[in-house]
């Protein structure tokens, strides 16, 4: 049974450096593309990021197109600083099952809940965005291709951790204090 | 915290080693130490039976009450 969830640990881990990887170029890609299409060519927006096309958003308003791809940068760089968290635990060894109540990992857990928070908040607001400007009349790319799908799955994630950090707390207190009956 | 442990003053009475006790006890030094030191969060009553038996003495000769202020 220790073998078998010894295995799960480890392919949770890998599947958590090839997210953070996919994210991070993602991420890096969103934002290459901001600055190429800006700054050198604004032909850019037409083949913006996996095929997405923004060259509408680009030509009605620059400061709208710079909003929302912000708001795409932000909501990205967010999501692999939550799966560099993830893999910062599964490295630094904090997911002991021995004794799995410990400060780093319940830390970890809070610093999760609150970055899926700001996912969340930012999601949100890019949705709302997308919303406004298809209103205007403006064709964009789906929320799934602009990675900004989901708001309200990523609050509720935010509202799950936060109710399993409190609980981990607890369990931290009391293993402490079994820790220190003598 | 308001409870002293007076492991120390009953083991000098008894002229009695922390190595000693411990093998008798039954309990680890570390463990030991962190009752000695007023560390612990608690002691089994297990513990505290065991502790008394060797010492040959009642758990107010090892427990003791002193008000916040006090200490």
């Amino acid at each position: 049974m220790a073998t078998k969830k010894d295995y799960l640990l480890i392919v949770l881990h890998i599947l958590s450096w090839i997210i953070f990887v996919g994210l991070c170029v993602e991420a890096g890609g969103f934002l290459f593309n901001t600055l190429y299409t800006l700054f050198y060519n604004p032909a850019g927006a037409a083949n913006f990021w996996m095929k997405s096309d923004l060259s509408a958003l680009y030509s009605f308003n620059q400061s709208h197109f710079v909003t929302l791809t912000a708001i795409m940068v932000i909501a990205a760089v967010l999501k692999a600083i939550m799966f560099y968290v993830i893999v910062k635990l599964f490295h630094d060894k904090k997911l002991d099952l021995t004794a799995p109540f410990n400060e780093a990992f319940g830390r970890g857990l809070y610093n999760l809940s609150y970055l899926t928070a700001g996912i969340g908040l930012f999601t949100y607001w890019g949705t709302k965005l997308s919303a406004n400007l298809i209103e205007q009349g403006i064709s964009l790319p789906s929320l799934q291709e602009l990675r900004l799908a989901g708001a309200d799955v990523w609050l509720f994630m935010c509202v799950t951790l936060l109710v399993f950090g409190r609980i981990f707390k607890k369990g931290i207190t009391i293993q402490n204090e079994n820790q220190l009956t003598i | 915290m308001p409870i002293i442990v007076n492991l120390d003053v009953m083991m000098a009475k008894r002229k009695m080693s922390l190595n000693e006790l411990s093998d008798k006890v039954g309990l680890t030094l570390a463990n030991l130490s962190i009752l000695k030191t007023g560390k612990a969060k608690a002691i089994r009553f297990s513990t505290l039976e065991t502790i008394c038996k060797v010492l040959h003495c009642q758990p107010a000769d090892i427990l003791e009450y002193v008000a916040e202020e006090e200490s």
